[in-house]
């Protein structure tokens, strides 16, 4: 990052101006194609010398079991879901995030405090509170917002994990239909990020295309950003290859979260 | 009567009880505790880091050294807001009186001693039902100290203070910490008008006052019948025997 800024207070402790690494967010709500791009991403990244991490929701050292085990049991309210989340990405953003950009590394992130914001939203949560609590986080050097239409992310849900009870707002809506309910919270996502785009100077990418189609659009927008790290970057090749096998490594931790 | 965090009134009474360490506000709260129960109210007892759905976590980033002030912060405020939408709400709705030892001062003052914004902390627990009456134990450091450090105890990294790296021994770090938590309950008692008790004196005459500025709030709270089958024992000359195994564990009434 050129410049460390944040939302609201900054963190405290986090005494640097600037930051060599670059903070990358992959936005988009649940089953678009996130976790694909960013794999691709990273292996082009590391590909071209960058060195490059991931991370994501509940895959802090701090709260991510604990987490999982509450979502679990579907005991959480909404004010409690909240806090735990925050909770795991502050562990996140100090643990691993902050150190990551200090030692020059591109720093790919699965979604970020977007997706907790739209999620309380819909939820009736008061939007200046949430954002009071998360306004330690980082403004990123690009925010990719995956746009997709509901009648194209319905038949991929269908096709891969199925519906999930809390990205089909089964805790908070009326009724048992999970599909009726699914369509209904997404729908209702959708628009909280549509209207997040300008807020937060979202970079949207149409990703009712191929993968390819949209890997293309990330990595030439991703390029442009790295560029100007030529001087923190390993030597050798740097000319970015654009004919590359687009085959994704297997994530290290496995683990995939949705919300 | 305690309120939403927006103003609406609540039928329950919140009260609530801050110190530092070794103020004696825990052993306060039990002896009006008791009292209350006594008088026939229906009341429910809630503590600080006790939800069964956060505390594990905040468990282990204390054991492991995970925190820092800032997710120290969130996950305390995550654990007031699953008691608050699971315990403390509903029975307030219930008409119920609920006993708070330690609440949002808690985390205004620790939390701000260890580095984090003074206004951010206030914003994250914006959501908390405001109590019906606020008391501070007042005791000065040395005699809290005192009555803490007698038996030279272990003290634990976070609670001595440690990760803010005051002093390397674990007892200065505690004395340092502790003084630092002091200076921010003294603001944040004319900050919320909270009511002050004087916690060097008498515990008796403590007690007497405490229940003495409750009494007038006391009106409309929840009574409900303790032991309803104590008429039927009496009656029938019964024993109860087997109801005592039954009513064992339930003795401390909403514990």
């Amino acid at each position: 990052m050129t410049r460390v800024l944040s939302y609201g207070h900054p963190l405290p402790g986090l005494r640097e101006k600037k930051l060599p690494g670059k903070l990358i967010v992959v936005e988009g709500t649940d089953g678009v194609g996130r976790s694909t791009q960013i794999a691709l991403l990273r292996e082009w990244l590391e590909a071209n010398g960058y060195a490059s991490v991931e991370t994501g929701f509940t895959r802090s050292e701090l709260a991510a079991s604990g987490l999982k085990k509450a979502k679990r049991g579907h005991t959480m309210g909404d004010l409690t879901m909240n806090l735990f989340y925050a909770t795991d990405f502050v562990d996140r953003l100090e643990k691993q995030i902050i150190p990551a950009l200090r030692a020059g590394f591109v720093v790919l992130t699965d979604r970020y405090l977007y997706s907790l914001i739209a999620r309380a939203q819909v939820r009736g949560v008061d939007p200046q509170w949430i954002r009071d609590v998360l306004g330690f986080a980082l403004i990123p050097d690009v925010v990719f917002y995956l746009k997709i239409d509901l009648e194209r992310l319905i038949p991929r849900v269908v096709n891969s994990r199925g519906f999930d009870y809390w990205e089909s707002g089964m805790d908070f809506l009326k009724g048992d239909d999970i599909y009726e309910n699914y369509a209904r919270y997404q729908t209702a996502l959708l628009n909280q990020f549509e209207a997040m785009a300008q807020e937060y100077h979202f970079h949207v990418v149409d990703a009712n295309r191929s993968v390819p189609e949209v890997f293309a659009d990330l990595r030439d927008a991703i390029q442009t950003i790295v560029d100007d790290m030529q001087g923190h970057a390993a030597s050798g090749d740097m000319k970015p290859k654009k004919k590359k096998k687009n085959k994704a490594k297997a994530r290290v931790d496995g683990t995939e979260e949705v919300i | 009567m305690a309120t939403l965090h927006d103003g609406a009134p609540l039928r329950g009474k919140l009260f609530i009880v801050e110190g530092i360490d070794g103020s004696g506000k825990s052993t306060q709260l039990d002896l009006l505790h008791k009292w209350l129960v006594s008088r026939g109210y229906l009341v429910a007892f809630t503590e600080w880091n006790s939800s069964p759905v956060v505390k594990q976590t905040t468990k282990k980033g204390k054991d492991k050294r995970l925190l820092s002030s800032t997710s120290f912060s969130l996950i305390h405020a995550a654990d007031l807001a699953d008691r608050i939408e699971h315990q403390i709400l509903p029975a307030l709705r219930a008409g119920a009186i609920v006993l708070a030892d330690r609440y949002i001062y808690t985390a205004f003052a620790r939390d701000v001693a260890r580095g984090v914004d003074r206004e951010w902390v206030r914003k994250i627990y914006h959501f908390a039902v405001r109590p019906t009456v606020a008391f501070y134990f007042r005791v000065p450091l040395d005699e809290s100290l005192q009555r803490i450090l007698v038996g030279r105890p272990e003290l634990k990294y976070y609670e001595a203070g440690l990760d803010v790296g005051l002093a390397e021994d674990a007892y200065e770090s505690f004395r340092l910490f502790q003084g630092r938590i002091l200076d921010e309950y003294e603001h944040i008692v004319d900050e919320f008008g909270l009511t002050v008790i004087d916690a060097t004196g008498p515990l008796v005459q403590q007690q007497a006052r405490v229940r003495k500025l409750i009494q007038a709030h006391l009106r409309g709270a929840q009574k409900v019948e303790h032991r309803p089958w104590r008429e039927v024992l009496a009656k029938e000359g019964l024993h109860g025997r087997y109801l005592d195994a039954m009513t064992a564990p339930a003795g401390e009434d909403g514990r």
